[in-house]
């Protein structure tokens, strides 16, 4: 059944076998007793986990180990992880993560070394076991290329049916898991068989160092190749208690590519048998807590989408504008806010670090390049990220709200991102809690500039002609109202002082205290003397010209009060000559009634003056 | 993570955004309307410079934190 694959690739493959076989020359007399493979081709992401035992069968003692990739896998490896576990038998709690760095040994045309640095070095006769795992972006090519609306979609997976490594190889085996049924064909490479959703190869047994068996599996995936080909995702901090990110996606569908129209209708109607390699829905699962989640691209808010949240996580299913088709494309933005005491923390060094997690809340995307910028707040320094693995690091600046110096921004690129890289990272700062008011304090500075500029324009004369009829008259007006504003002022002491002197009297009914009234009585005649000397003053002080406006206004005021003053006084000594004469309640009643009665009429007439000079 | 790790709040607590921010912008708001009903009321000869650096930097003190906190309780943390 391989016939379905261009016959030309197997015969290079062939070729390069050859050279392998003459190039190799292993670095050590290192052999693999046992491999086991197995080649999960479920979903977009291959994913390989590869147990070995690795035994030294020469005399120097081997302190790492060299794995080799193809170049095609090398190109699109994403993630390598290689662990041992130290305690013999099931228990595998203590797995030791091993350092895996490019090779500095040099390697056959079309194969990259990896070296892995072995725990303890390996003398002769040891034995070490390794597990491996790596996982492998675009690695599956649609084929055909192009399929129409009804079609399924068939990948093409290219791979040795030998583990391809420099050191001979005892025993070996490989299981491909495929994700369904329907296989169109695989190369066979005898023992190998097909069951139960699996390619099986081997057992081969004393393979050479090197030795590569190309096959080709050509099988159904529909499962969804949601490829994000450029994310932005930005962390901003603030410390007033919340951290917002925003992530910029565009994301494609990178399966085979969509042929012919699309009719809505057909794939409304017969969901089972139309788009069946297209998705609609992506589900995020976003950090416990999260709040102000939106959806939105260029045009606005897009309202398909769902966000169900509990105490430990917060799912967000969302549905693009319109279901992806192969090479369809589609942007759009994700925002929301997590709460600031779950994610940024104070270290025993002074520092404070952000410990989120790296990559897309998606499930099952491939990044195709990753930025993340983790905005800190204004006034931090020295930042610094810390990663469990490589990435491009640069530091900028950003400005925002309420910026004067800008924030840093430490900004992380890598390319070829799987869930495997959603895992915790920390980026350390220094941060002192003063810079915080630098934000209101900038508001406060705003705000009283504008009181300055209020303040120096009423107190400033901006007229430019300083002898136009207009201006005086406005020079005048504000003269006048100066000198009527002080007239008040002094009006008011005045009522005051007689307000007194009928508490008094009110006292002296009560109490009969003569004397206390009198010292009253003495205390606001010296006043009334002040007063009316001030009162005076003021008039003499107004410019001729404006005399007459007001002072028909003023002058009768002052009369009507001089009057009031008066009788005030004249009941007062009436009132206090009757207390006096101990004369009886109603006497002094009788007799006090008609300055009472004058008085009252007075204070009427004296208050509506005064509220005429307002005008 | 070392035992010593202390996660990192807000100094003042979210719920009070709310009331901080109505508060702050009341008295602001009203420290401001005294400044211009001073403004406007008083004569250019006998207003004094002191009363509305005053009343002026007391209003905008109170403006600047309401707003802030407005800002915060909006949802535009800074």
């Amino acid at each position: 059944m391989a016939s379905s694959m261009p016959r030309s690739l197997l015969s290079v493959s062939s070729l390069l076998c050859l050279f392998f076989a003459l190039a190799c020359a292993a670095p050590a007399n290192l052999v693999l007793t046992k491999v086991d493979r197995k080649i999960d081709l479920s979903s977009q992401i291959v994913r390989s986990t590869t147990q070995i035992r690795v035994e030294n069968k020469g005399s120097d003692p081997a302190s790492e180990l060299l794995l080799a990739l193809n170049s095609a896998q090398a190109k699109s490896l994403s993630y390598l992880r290689v662990t041992t576990s130290e305690g013999k038998g099931k228990s595998k709690s203590q797995a030791i993560v091993l350092r895996v760095l490019p090779a500095e040994a040099q390697s056959p045309a079309n194969v990259t070394f990896y070296s892995v640095q072995l725990p303890k070095s390996l003398n002769k006769g040891e034995t070490v076991a390794l597990d491996i795992y790596s996982a492998f972006t675009h690695l599956l090519t649609p084929y055909p290329v192009e399929i129409g609306q009804s079609d399924v979609q068939l990948v093409l997976f290219h791979d040795s049916a030998h583990f391809l490594s420099p050191y001979p190889v005892k025993v070996q085996a490989t299981a491909m898991k495929v994700p369904s049924f329907r296989v169109e064909s695989f190369t066979k490479v005898e023992p190998s068989k097909i069951s139960d959703g699996e390619i099986r190869y081997g057992p081969y047994e004393n393979v050479p160092a090197l030795s590569y068996m190309p096959i080709t599996a050509h099988f159904e995936n529909n499962e969804p190749f949601a490829v994000v080909k450029e994310l932005e995702r930005e962390i901003e901090i603030s410390h007033w208690g919340n951290i917002y990110i925003t992530e910029k996606y565009h994301l494609t569908h990178a399966g085979a590519r969509h042929k012919g129209g699309f009719s809505r209708f057909d794939y409304q109607s017969k969901p089972s048998a139309s788009g069946a390699s297209s998705f609609r829905h992506l589900l995020a699962r976003l950090p416990p807590r999260a709040h102000s989640v939106y959806y939105r691209d260029e045009i606005g808010n897009i309202s398909t989408s769902h966000l169900r949240s509990d105490l430990r996580k917060t799912e967000l299913e969302l549905e693009p504008r319109y279901p992806l088709f192969g090479g369809w494309q589609v942007t759009f933005t994700i925002g929301y806010g997590i709460p600031l005491q779950d994610f940024v923390f104070k270290a025993e060094d002074g520092r404070r670090f952000l410990n989120i997690t790296f990559g897309s809340p998606f499930v099952n995307v491939v990044v195709d390049n990753l930025v993340v910028k983790v905005v800190l707040p204004e006034g931090s320094t020295e930042a610094s990220a810390t990663l469990p693995f490589a990435a491009e690091e640069a530091l900028r600046t950003k400005y925002t709200y309420l910026d004067t110096v800008g924030r840093p921004v430490v900004e992380l690129t890598k390319k070829n991102v799987v869930p495997e890289h959603n895992v915790h990272f920390q980026v350390h700062y220094r941060f002192s809690s003063v810079a915080m008011l630098a934000e209101p304090l900038l508001l406060v500075v705003g705000f009283f500039a504008f009181f300055g500029a209020c303040i120096a324009y009423t107190h400033f004369d901006f007229s430019i002609s300083k002898s136009s009829s207009s201006y005086q008259a406005r020079q005048q007006r504000e003269e006048v109202l100066d000198a009527v504003q002080r007239i008040q002022k002094v009006m008011n002491e005045r009522a005051a002082t007689s307000d007194k002197l009928e508490a008094s009297l009110r006292d002296l009914a009560r109490t009969g205290n003569v004397a206390t009234c009198k010292a009253a009585r003495k205390e606001a005649d010296a006043k009334l003397k002040d007063t009316n000397k001030d009162l005076k003053a003021i008039l003499d002080s107004l410019p001729a010209s404006s005399r007459s406006t007001v002072l028909a206004k003023v002058d009768t005021l002052m009369q009507k009060e001089r009057e009031k003053q008066e009788k005030l006084q004249q009941k007062h000594t009436v009132t206090v000559e009757a207390y006096e004469k101990k004369l009886s309640s109603k006497e002094i009643d009788s007799r006090v009634a008609p300055y009472q009665q004058k008085l009252t009429a007075l204070k009427q007439e004296v208050a509506e003056l005064f509220h005429l000079l307002d005008d | 993570m070392a035992s010593a790790v202390i996660p990192i709040g807000s100094p003042v607590s979210e719920s009070f955004y709310p009331i901080l921010a109505v508060f702050l912008l009341t008295v602001g708001l009203v420290s401001t309307a005294s400044f211009f009903i001073y403004e406007v009321t008083t004569s250019k000869f006998n207003r004094s410079l002191g009363r509305e650096i005053a009343t002026g930097g007391l209003a905008s003190l109170f403006l600047g934190f309401g707003s802030l906190f407005l800002l915060l309780w909006t949802g535009v943390y800074v």
